[in-house]
């Protein structure tokens, strides 16, 4: 299984949805907390022995937090940076003329980026300074502002389903869903005591949200009954950084955290913990699973390693 | 994309209807859009349980407490929100909470928010005014307010940090000026009450006094025969002290009697030195009286010699049978002198030939130098001449005293034993330590040891340590 070793510590990777082999990595240095960062995209070979190559890479001023690709486009990428900018990077064009764009309104450092995959002509920033921004590319400035959370929002995440549906979570222990048609929040679910670091939306059930919390557990919601969570998922030894649920298996869900290991849930089953990968040295941040091929898992942490690995499989395994 | 929402979601009472007005609205703005949602998913997403009237009274009465009130409005919001109300609960508590500020769905703007609730406008014109300056207002209006709260922390703490320290110092002023007399007072209060319940409980209980005066009494009488056993003790002893006293008044008599059979003496010598020498008369006319005075110092030294020599010695404990010889020594000497000055002479001639060389060739030397000078010169060395002779003849060294107490000497024998005892052990103490030393010390420091060994001033050991150093020396070369 490849392995990628990048200068700067690790912090997201997300899976390209056109190239089942390309994957996009957001690094910062010094682990995000003062220095420059570098966009990764990383091509793997058809060959699991072979190592993975490095396309494009594209250095910033301040460490990138998180990255997306580009519904629209294929060579597009979108880079959520610290120092409160939203930057736009085309692989296709030469790197002189990157950023292709670069949207700064955000006072704080911007946390997570979310493209809208049924819309896919705008694009969700969540930034510290407690607000979620809605973006077009054609536009220079924002679409729509949504303010509400009391504290940081670490995580906006399009609902799967519905176009105009998204989920925040935020340091002030609550996620919200909004439409982005109503001026303010449609839910707000309590979801944790401590601060949610991550939410995702069940791929196959459109009403079915998982949030990762500072608490070291997940929990699995389902709107229509929002008071009590389906599931709670413990087993993280320290907070949880992100959770992504499978395109491919309904049920089936990874998690990433600061106790360095990602795990794989199944929030239906009893024991829900299916499988653990310690495969990082450091803090795990960044994980996410392929749309375009079952199982494969891709993840970073602060250790400054990339692991592409099928689920199943030892990540370390070469 | 996203236009401007529609109205927002009418009061409590209106909440149903909502649902059925949503659909309709989302119908008509998706008309032109690319996937036509069915009106039930929006719903889904949208909270239907209606508001719940415990929950907005809790809200109410929580909203109503003078604390929440002075806090900033988005605390009292995200409270009631991590609480589980909903946005309706909230915003129907708002509304019944006459002060707190309206702003229900922006949730940013404070200040407008709270200038319109004290005005008491309604809230629909409220938010409807605010909507259309949402998008524009929110990002400016945030950033002042946010940066007046941040400000507002800066300042508060510094305040914090001030009173903090200026309350310290006033209460550490407040106890050392009159906090710690009071204690201090109070606490004497206390001995005081303490003595006096004291005093009163003796007072109070006479049984308990009155056995404690037997045992007093009692203890006062075995006191008392102690005492009268000192007492007896001390008088004993004081008999014994008159014997001395008495001893030694005797001997102080005696010593006038032998003083003045002496100076008879020296009459009866003079006289016949007188004749003896009457050649030489006028030369030692003056120095005659000094031979006189020399014979006679000479002649009154052996005696005198005698006199203080045997007296004060033994006049710390002078015995009958010291007495006694005394009394011999003395009519010894007053013998010689009273049955022959001649012989007396002569025999104090031959006693000063037979003596020690140096002794008669002083004297002869003094025998001769004495008539013609040099009287100063001979005083001294015969009188010391001459005194040690009748010492050596006469000086009988001083008995030791009897015992007086038989317990007391045992006791003085008992501490030599253990002294003996003691070092004894020490010797065996230092041969053991100095072994230990040795064996726990693979190189030995001689010095050291050696040091610690002169302390305890064994010489054996000394000698015992030195041979094993030498012999580990040895060994370990």
């Amino acid at each position: 299984m490849p392995v990628f070793k990048t200068p700067f510590n690790g912090y997201s990777v997300k899976f390209s949805p056109f190239y089942e082999n390309r994957i996009a990595v957001a690094t910062a240095q010094n682990f995000g907390i003062l220095g420059n960062g570098r966009l990764h995209v990383l091509e793997l070979s058809a060959n699991p022995t072979l190592p993975i190559t490095e396309i494009a890479a594209y250095d910033t001023a301040d460490g990138i937090y998180d990255v997306t690709w580009s519904e629209s486009h294929d060579s597009v990428v979108v880079a959520a940076v610290a120092d409160g900018s939203v930057k736009l990077y085309d692989l296709a064009l030469p790197p002189t003329s990157n950023p292709i764009r670069s949207f700064h309104e955000h006072t704080r450092e911007v946390h997570s980026a979310d493209y809208n995959p049924v819309r896919r002509d705008s694009f969700l920033s969540a930034s510290w300074d407690d607000t979620v921004k809605l973006w077009t590319v054609d536009r220079p400035t924002s679409v729509r502002t949504f303010k509400e959370h009391a504290y940081c929002v670490y995580s906006a995440v399009w609902n799967p389903r519905h176009a105009d549906v998204f989920a925040s979570a935020s340091g002030d222990c609550t996620l919200r869903i909004w439409d982005v048609r109503e001026p303010g929040s449609t839910m707000i679910l309590p979801a944790h005591d401590h601060e949610i670091l991550s939410c995702d939306w069940n791929k196959y059930d459109e009403c079915i949200i998982a949030t990762a919390s500072v608490d070291k557990s997940i929990k699995v919601w389902d709107v229509r009954s929002f008071r009590v969570p389906i599931a709670v998922l413990n087993g993280h030894g320290y907070a949880v950084r992100k959770v992504k649920f499978s395109p491919h298996v309904r049920n089936l869900m990874v998690s990433c955290s600061y106790d360095m290991t990602v795990c794989a849930w199944d929030f239906m089953v009893e024991d829900a913990l299916v499988s653990r990968y310690d495969q990082h040295t450091e803090f795990a941040v960044g994980v996410d699973m392929s749309v375009l091929v079952e199982g494969l898992i891709a993840s970073t942490g602060w250790d400054e390693l990339v692991y592409v690995w099928q689920h199943g499989t030892d990540p370390r395994a070469s | 994309m996203a236009t401007q929402s529609p109205p927002p979601p009418p009061p409590a009472d209106e909440n149903q209807g909502a649902e059925i007005i949503q659909p309709t609205n989302v119908d008509q703005q998706n008309a032109g859009d690319e996937s036509v949602k069915p009106s039930s998913t929006t719903s889904v997403f949208v909270n239907s349980e209606p508001p719940r009237e415990d929950q907005v009274q809790n809200a109410v009465k929580f909203l109503s407490h003078p604390k929440v009130k002075g806090s900033p409005v988005m605390y009292r919001r995200s409270f009631l929100e991590k609480k589980g109300l909903t946005k309706e609960e909230i915003d129907e508590a708002f509304r019944r909470v006459p002060d707190s500020a309206p702003t229900v769905q922006t949730g940013g703007v404070n200040q407008d928010g709270q200038l319109k609730s004290s005005s008491n406008i309604q809230q629909q014109p409220q938010q409807q005014t605010l909507q259309p300056g949402l998008p524009a207002s929110t990002g400016v209006n945030t950033a002042p307010g946010i940066l007046s709260r941040s400000r507002f922390h800066w300042s508060h703490a510094l305040i914090l940090v001030g009173v903090l320290t200026a309350s310290g110092a006033g209460t550490v002023i407040i106890i050392k000026n009159s906090l710690l007399p009071r204690l201090k007072s109070w606490i004497r209060k206390v001995v005081l009450d303490e003595d006096d319940e004291q005093l009163k409980k003796t007072i109070n209980k006479p049984t308990l006094a009155e056995e404690t005066a037997q045992a007093a009494k009692s203890a006062a009488a075995a006191a008392a025969d102690v005492a009268k056993a000192s007492q007896e003790m001390l008088a004993s002893k004081g008999e014994e002290r008159k014997y001395f006293v008495e001893v030694v008044s005797l001997l102080d008599k005696q010593i006038q009697e032998m003083k003045l059979m002496t100076s008879a003496i020296r009459r009866l010598e003079g006289q016949e030195d007188l004749r003896v020498s009457q050649t030489s008369s006028k030369r030692l006319v003056a120095n005659g009286k000094a031979d006189y005075d020399m014979r006679s110092v000479r002649s009154l030294s052996p005696p005198a010699s005698v006199e203080p020599s045997g007296p004060p010695h033994p006049k710390s404990y002078m015995e009958p049978w010291e007495i006694g010889q005394v009394q011999n020594t003395s009519s010894q000497v007053f013998q010689p002198q009273v049955n022959g000055e001649e012989s007396y002479v002569k025999v104090h001639d031959t006693t000063q030939s037979n003596g020690d060389d140096p002794l008669p060739w002083w004297q002869k030397k003094n025998v001769r130098i004495r008539e013609i000078d040099e009287v100063e010169y001979n005083v001294a060395p015969n009188g010391a001449a001459s005194t040690q002779q009748p010492l050596q003849r006469v000086w009988v060294p001083p008995q030791p005293p009897p015992i007086a107490m038989a317990g007391a000497a045992e006791a003085i024998r008992r501490p030599k034993q253990a002294v003996q005892k003691e070092q004894v052990s020490d010797n065996q103490s230092v041969a053991q330590s100095s072994d230990i030393s040795n064996g726990a010390h693979e190189i030995p420091i001689p010095s050291e040891s050696e040091g610690a060994v002169e302390g305890t001033n064994v010489s054996s050991s000394e000698i015992q340590v030195v041979q094993e150093h030498s012999e580990t020396k040895s060994e370990e070369q």
